[in-house]
């Protein structure tokens, strides 16, 4: 299970085999068998014990911004797999081989996007009308994209720019179906002007790590992206493979809104915007870790949504394996 | 697989090294010397074998019960009662 430090000033410590967490007068105490991931969301303590007890058994302690935006982990000092597999991806991230992969990567995106849009049209007759010719205008833009070829540095531009037409296209689809008091305008981010980007950033913030833990075991540079520019510090890697799975907090958050879930109180207000507190953030991710444990059939396989992350990521460090 | 692990320990030291023991491997304390969770079978062949080490043969005893899930439906439970989610593992994500 994942392990959430939610409560202020709590105290995570190891005990014989078990992590054991305080706070002023309560105490948990977890046998390492079942932790998969530690996710610190508040101020907290912790010992060095319990940092090397996590190490040494691959649990992964996470530390979240208040935006959800992983700021820190601690994770063995060790490259995951074998150099070979970041010479290829270097050899591939440019020319005509890195567009094609760049491409694949949006065109699941928008086809993520495109079946939610469907699922919500199923349940929804009287909005139907709308939706699907927000559908038809997804369709056209993936259609461009498939167009596209040439080198990576030539079309980098138009595949950002569709892309970014096909988010607008998505979005006002989303705010259509959101209920009257939490409507949206457009994305928004540092701070989220409203609920429901405010819960999307942060689910956005939890799956970043997933990705970058994901990139690191399959032997993947998570600083060397595709369609995303080099900057200092910039996981490029990780901005492009994470649209493919975008749609896992898109689906859980929406899902949150219109089973009438979310309330106002799960949100303070701050400078120019909203920040989601501890009573939501609990709401927000045990949603989500219900999402990621459904099984799906994915590549002809059942496969728990948690996992597919990790197999996309070793399908793409094997494919870049195999190319001469 | 479910488990029960229930002991009659004499002496405190060995007592208290079984509890800890049963936590390690993840096993929750659902009574002073009653505890309960989902082992696979190396587990329960480890902590089988450790307890084993450690108890006096001639005064103390540790019974190792597994349960099936049909069985674990129809417990009934009065009182302080334990989760049972927890013991099946069915919790996916702890918040503290």
């Amino acid at each position: 299970m994942q392990l959430v430090i939610n409560s202020r000033g709590s105290y995570l410590q190891k005990k014989n085999n078990c992590f054991l967490i305080k706070n002023d007068d309560k105490v948990f105490e977890i046998s390492v068998k079942k932790v998969d991931s530690i996710l610190i969301t508040t101020s907290a303590y912790f010992s060095t014990d319990a940092v090397k007890f996590a190490v040494d058994n691959n649990i992964d302690i996470i530390f979240l911004d208040h935006f959800g935006n992983p700021y820190g982990r601690v994770w063995h000092s060790k490259l995951g797999s074998t150099t070979l597999i970041r010479r290829k991806q270097l050899e591939s991230s440019t020319g005509e081989r890195g567009l094609n992969l760049g491409k694949e990567w949006i065109i699941c995106k928008i086809d993520n996007q495109i079946n939610l849009i469907k699922d919500l049209r199923n349940s929804r007759a009287k909005k139907g009308k709308i939706l699907s010719e927000h559908i038809i205008s997804l369709e056209k833009r993936k259609f461009m994209l498939t167009k596209i070829d040439g080198s990576l540095e030539d079309k980098r531009n138009n595949i950002m720019a569709i892309e970014g037409m096909a988010g607008k296209e998505y979005f006002g689809a989303l705010n259509y179906i959101m209920p009257d008091r939490f409507k949206f305008d457009g994305r928004s981010r540092n701070p989220a002007k409203d609920e429901f980007n405010c819960l999307l950033n942060y689910g956005y913030g939890v799956l970043y790590s997933m990705v970058e833990k994901g990139c690191i075991l399959a032997g993947l540079d998570p600083y060397l992206g595709f369609i995303h520019t080099d900057n200092y510090n910039k996981k490029s890697l990780v901005f492009d493979l994470i649209e493919m799975f975008r749609i896992l907090i898109d689906k859980t958050v929406v899902y949150l809104f219109s089973k009438r879930k979310v309330k106002k109180e799960y949100f303070d207000q701050i400078k120019n915007g909203l920040s989601l507190n501890q009573e939501g953030k609990a709401v927000l991710i045990s949603a989500l870790n219900e999402t990621l444990e459904k099984k799906i059939r994915y590549r002809g396989r059942n496969i728990k949504n948690r996992n597919i992350i990790q197999l996309e990521c070793h399908r793409i460090a094997n494919n870049l394996l195999k190319q001469k | 697989m479910l488990v029960w692990v229930i002991y009659d320990i004499t002496k405190n030291k060995t007592r208290s090294r079984i509890a800890i023991y049963c936590k390690g491997y993840g096993l929750y304390r659902v009574q002073k010397s009653v505890f309960l969770g989902s082992l696979n079978k190396n587990e329960i062949d480890e902590l089988s074998l450790q307890c084993d080490e450690i108890i006096n043969k001639k005064e103390d005893s540790v019974y190792i019960f597994p349960m099936c899930d049909e069985d674990f439906k129809k417990v009934k439970l009065l009182g302080q009662a334990f989760d049972k989610k927890m013991v099946k593992d069915e919790v996916i994500a702890k918040l503290f």
